[in-house]
């Protein structure tokens, strides 16, 4: 389980960060804070840099300028998987199944992180009891516990979206980083999603998720930050972001409300 | 009899080949075609070490493999920067650069190659004949274990990770490139050992013995077998090996052989003959289970 | 080594770099597959070149025999073998290619086609040597000079003046994209094969007739070197390759004038095909 951190140290602190792409500036100058406990949505129009900026705090992209703390520690600059083993789990967008495994073998490969840099590596078989037991703990609690020895590119993409959600678990994550977690879902499963991720808070795990279906973020997230062209737009409540002129202006154009639906 | 033992250690020692390049492209999906440079530089270590240097055969042996692993480790840093077919050309490239290193670098004998290398010894009893089959098989069994432990291991299941997905696997707390030199430094510390026995089995290495040709020939041994499972590289090297070395006829039509059943299985079962749902492994799986 | 003797070097070689890579670099293209078994088709062009010479006598027959087979071969491989790997990773084609390299190579070694052995071919007598104020050229290289500028402006004007050249620039851009705004694909695909397979094969005849010499794993060289140029060039741009090759050529040539011999001049392209990839992968010339 994750130790407490310093109350008054964000979980996640984003200091003025940049990537530029030769002339784009995809992200430009984003300051913005996660603390524990939190799920925050990250939203914005297509373009609007969300993925990069997942992909920043990941380490998958180096920063132009700027910083990232995470628990206090900066991580810009370290290798994506030394981010993933301080407890930072993230999904994509585009799933990245490892296609040719089991679906807990997926699971069974997120819980090797902390052996990984060990030669122990090379001494010890995974398929142990304990560490079935906790693969199939983990698939449980997202609902692919029918599915385990299924191969994982066999799955509807939907189900792949889940065992992304599953493998980046198995890394016991303090945040956990969902990129479009919901897109091509039906109601019924967004709303199984939105419980399961709830549940997930529930039991401690910080959530930072970028999100496309407006409905199913305003409902899930307790603080939004809107993103527009690399830039934040707004930050705020649900309530704060769909009142805000600069928002309904800039981003939700033409349709100038959003309605929140129970 | 005599030829026929001979024709097994050959196959033996490429099946050992095969399998160690099946660790690097069919577990971690490297795909290689210098592997041969790897034999080679086993087979140079070991030679130079015994004839030039005075060694006895086992210590030699071992040193070939640390010295090929770590060489190959760092033959293996291209791979960080390219994928897939440009990996290919690098490999390729590689095996190339070493075998002219051998052959216009003096201090390795030059296309004269190294001649007299003894055969290994043990508590003064020259091994021949079958004892060095039975070295051959033995290291044979001892690669295949390894190949076997490493796939069910952590390590083994990071190598498949990242073969899936270097993306996924560096965000389930893989480091890439580091598992990518693992499995270059594995592969190569296996076939310089290989190299290492076919030293001493033929008594002199000449650099063409190593040569891209070489590389393809181990690459079709793996293809055809069935990539990533234990059985087909041992199958296919057992078959690609020891067919040519046995039938004249086959045999003067090696390479052609190598190259058409690897457009042959590229076209009809990529899988090879007993990957996992070829067609062939399907029915003798079904003749077991009946 | 004087300088008009450094510049004839320069232009021959990479001539010839350019006619082999050329049909590569094409391919490349439009299916991204490293097609190394071009090289054989080159040999087969100069094995083909050579027996109607001898047959007939003359030099244009062989030549235009040559290109024509050779541009089938390459058609052939194409249709019945590519064609079926085209959804494939781009590592089964050139596994594939490795493959078909080295069975055709084996098979012109055996006796009944041109054995182990070098041929003569000895035809450089159909063109004159020049002589200009400041150096001769030789008959050989007169050929090769002035058969490679006639394919250069074949080549220009196919590419800018045709609707299979327009095709084919829109297939290196987008391949599907190609295939949907009505572009036989298919038709250009392998039209691109038997243009840039008769180049090959025209520059086996002409490399033959230059070294009056024709032998089965005379493809060896230019499989992988070949592969050296297309880097260098930029992958898959004919103007890339063409700069490419003249500066391989000119490089090659300086270096062994002026430091003479420490590792094979093979064994050199090589390292700098390595260093290239790691480095600069877009290409020494790329963008």
């Amino acid at each position: 389980m994750p130790e407490k951190t310093n109350r008054n140290t964000p979980l996640l602190d984003i200091r003025n960060l940049s990537r530029h792409f030769g002339g784009l500036k995809a992200v430009d100058g984003v300051s913005f804070q996660v603390n524990e406990g939190e799920i925050v949505g990250l939203i914005g129009p297509n373009g609007a840099g969300k993925t990069t900026l997942f992909n920043l705090i990941s380490g998958f992209l180096k920063p132009t300028a700027g910083e990232i703390y995470f628990r206090g520690l900066p991580i810009h600059g370290k290798r994506p998987n030394a981010i993933a083993r301080l407890g930072v789990g993230r999904t994509f967008q585009i799933v990245k199944p490892f296609g040719e495994l089991s679906v807990r073998d997926n699971v069974l490969a997120g819980m090797g992180h902390n052996i990984y840099p060990s030669l122990q590596a090379f001494l010890h078989v995974y398929h142990t009891p304990t560490a079935i037991a906790r693969a199939n703990d983990i698939l449980e609690n997202v609902g692919l516990a029918a599915y385990a020895d299924a191969r994982a590119d066999t799955l509807p993409i939907g189900l792949q979206r889940r065992l992304e959600i599953a493998r980046a678990l198995a890394l016991s994550p303090i945040l956990l980083l969902l990129d479009e977690s919901a897109a091509g879902l039906t109601h019924q499963e967004a709303e199984d999603l939105a419980a399961l991720i709830r549940d997930l808070r529930d039991r401690g795990i910080t959530i930072l998720l970028v999100e496309h279906n407006m409905r199913f973020a305003m409902n899930l997230c307790e603080r939004i930050v809107v993103l527009n062209q690399g830039r934040i737009l707004a930050e705020g409540t649900p309530e704060e972001i769909q009142t805000n002129p600069a928002v309904i202006e800039a981003y939700l154009g033409h349709s100038g409300v959003v309605r929140r639906e129970a | 009899m005599g030829y026929l033992i001979s024709i097994a250690t050959f196959a033996c020692i490429w099946a050992v080949l095969a399998l160690s390049l099946n660790i690097l492209t069919g577990y971690a999906g490297q795909v290689s075609l210098g592997h041969a440079a790897f034999f080679g530089i086993g087979a140079y270590a070991s030679a130079m070490l015994t004839v030039k240097a005075g060694w006895s055969f086992w210590p030699a042996f071992v040193a070939a493999i640390l010295i090929t692993g770590v060489v190959g480790g760092f033959l293996g840093l291209p791979s960080l920067r390219v994928r897939h077919d440009f990996l290919v050309l690098a490999t390729m490239g590689i095996n190339f650069v070493v075998i002219a290193i051998f052959k216009y670098v003096s201090f390795f004998g030059g296309a004269l190659g190294i001649i007299g290398i003894k055969k290994p010894a043990l508590f003064g009893w020259t091994l021949r004949g079958p004892w060095f089959l039975a070295l051959a098989a033995l290291y044979l069994v001892l690669t295949l274990w390894i190949s076997a432990y490493l796939s069910r291991t952590w390590a083994g299941l990071a190598l498949t990770a990242l073969r899936e997905d270097e993306d996924a696997a560096e965000a389930v707390g893989v480091s890439v490139p580091r598992f990518k030199i693992y499995a270059f430094a594995i592969s190569a510390a296996l076939a310089g050992g290989a190299g290492s026995l076919y030293a001493h089995f033929l008594g002199s290495v000449f650099p063409d013995h190593f040569a891209f040709v070489e590389s393809i020939g181990i690459m079709s041994m793996v293809v055809f077998g069935g990539i990533g499972t234990l059985r087909g590289p041992v199958v296919g090297a057992f078959i690609l090996k020891a067919l040519p070395e046995y039938l004249r006829f086959v045999g003067d039509y090696r390479y052609a052989i190598y190259g058409g059943v690897l457009v042959l299985m590229m076209l009809f079962q990529p899988q090879g003959i007993l990957g996992d749902n070829s067609w062939l492994w399907n029915k003798i799986r079904r003749r077991i289970n009946d | 080594m004087s300088l008009w003797n450094i510049l004839l070097d320069t232009l021959t070689q990479g001539s010839i770099y350019f006619l082999i890579a050329v049909g590569l670099t094409m391919v490349y293209g439009i299916l991204k597959i490293l097609h190394i078994a071009h090289a054989a088709v080159y040999t087969i062009g100069a094995g083909v070149g050579l027996a109607v010479f001898k047959l007939t006598g003359s030099f244009w027959l062989a030549l235009i025999a040559a290109m024509l087979v050779s541009g089938l071969v390459g058609v052939i491989i194409y249709r019945g073998v590519y064609f079926y790997m085209l959804d494939q990773p781009r590592i089964v084609p050139l596994i594939t290619s490795v493959g078909l390299f080295l069975l055709i190579e084996d098979l012109l070694q055996k006796p009944y086609l041109m054995g182990p052995y070098q041929h003569a071919f000895p035809a450089q007598e159909v063109f004159p040597s020049i002589t200009l104020p400041w150096g001769t050229i030789p008959n050989a290289q007169v050929m090769i000079l002035t058969l490679t500028g006639v394919a250069l402006v074949a080549l220009y004007l196919i590419f800018t003046r045709t609707r299979l050249g327009l095709a084919w620039q829109a297939a290196a851009q987008d391949r599907e994209m190609a295939g949907s705004v009505g572009i036989n694909l298919n038709r250009a695909i392998a039209l691109n094969f038997l243009l840039g397979s008769a180049l090959a094969g025209a520059a086996g005849v002409l490399v033959g007739v230059f070294y009056n010499s024709v032998y089965a794993t005379m493809g060896d060289v230019p499989s992988y070197k070949a592969f050296v140029v297309i880097v260098l060039g930029g992958m898959g741009s004919v103007t890339g390759t063409l700069a490419a090759s003249f500066l391989l050529a000119f490089a090659e040539t300086v270096l062994l004038a002026s430091v003479g011999y420490v590792l094979p001049r093979d064994a050199i392209a090589f390292l700098v095909l390595i260093f290239v990839l790691m480095f600069r992968p877009q290409g020494l010339l790329g963008r």
